[in-house]
């Protein structure tokens, strides 16, 4: 197995583009065909997939129960303040 | 306000069912959006109720059946740059023009041979506090692309309308923001002794 990738930076790139599901199906199949020979390469796609993971399932935190209530009520001024101003101007 | 179809009149109860159906079951991911911009519960609330108020006054704009998630980042995006910062403790110009060059000069950036100090291991265990402190100290611009594609997984396309940026800078900006991304855990890794 190869301890250094000469087209890292590249590689890298495609990775990232697979990861999203942004890369075409030539470029996923010729990557995952090599990658088993690329330690730099195996390890990449590795530390990707578990950053995006970890981002997708620690990172995010639920919306106060109260924002949902201010946003009903502001909407709810808007719409009268709309239904009230607007038959004095037709 | 930065949209790209003029204001229609819709009638109201026609705006509030759109407003339900089609804008509420976003918002968790919304607050998310604006915790990350704004680093500040009480400013990422304000943010969303801005960005609300902005959407129903503007609906008549929005075409059911499209990407109401899309649509509504991209009012929470504007909003953010064009009033929030202003008023807050927001990224200032400097950033800004630091995160451009570091964008236009992306073909000389050369990042790391590979991350051989960070593992897939390493950022498992890391906590989810670690990694959005990290992401917080990113640039605005390198923030908002990571959650954008991370954490609420939009498509490059979609990613390029709501940023209003070219795709193909779209996939550098993503590129060299996790690679900073990375450089940031590396040196918290180190600090906090992980292996």
């Amino acid at each position: 197995m190869k301890a250094s990738c000469e087209h890292h930076h590249e590689c890298m790139k495609v990775i990232q583009r697979i990861i999203d599901r942004e890369a075409t199906a030539e470029e996923e199949a010729a990557f995952l065909t090599n990658k088993d020979q690329c330690l730099p390469c195996q390890e990449g796609y590795a530390l990707e997939l578990s950053l995006k993971k970890a981002i997708q399932s620690k990172c995010s935190v639920p919306c106060p129960e109260q924002l949902f209530a201010k946003i009903r009520a502001k909407l709810f001024l808007l719409f009268i303040l709309i239904s009230i101003l607007i038959p004095l101007f037709c | 306000m930065d949209v790209s179809v003029e204001e229609k009149i819709i009638p109201d109860y026609k705006a509030k069912e759109i407003f339900e159906k089609e804008f509420m079951p976003h918002l968790d991911a919304m607050y998310n959006f604006a915790l990350k911009l704004t680093a500040d519960e009480d400013d990422a609330q304000d943010l969303v109720q801005d960005t609300c108020v902005k959407a129903f006054r503007f609906i008549g704009s929005f075409e059911p059946g499209t990407y109401a998630k899309a649509w509504l980042f991209r009012i929470l995006k504007n909003n953010f740059i064009n009033d929030y910062r202003k008023k807050s403790r927001g990224p200032s110009k400097v950033e800004f023009e630091w995160v451009e060059q570091s964008i236009s000069s992306d073909e000389e950036y050369s990042e790391p041979a590979y991350f051989a100090d960070l593992h897939a291991e390493t950022v498992q265990d890391m906590m989810g506090d670690e990694i959005t402190a990290a992401i917080q100290s990113l640039p605005v611009d390198f923030r908002m692309i990571i959650i954008l594609c991370d954490l609420e997984e939009f498509s490059y396309e979609e990613m390029a309308k709501i940023l209003h940026i070219p795709i193909g800078t779209v996939r550098s900006r993503l590129h060299r923001a996790r690679a900073v991304l990375k450089e940031k855990l590396v040196e918290y890794a180190k600090k906090k002794g992980y292996h």
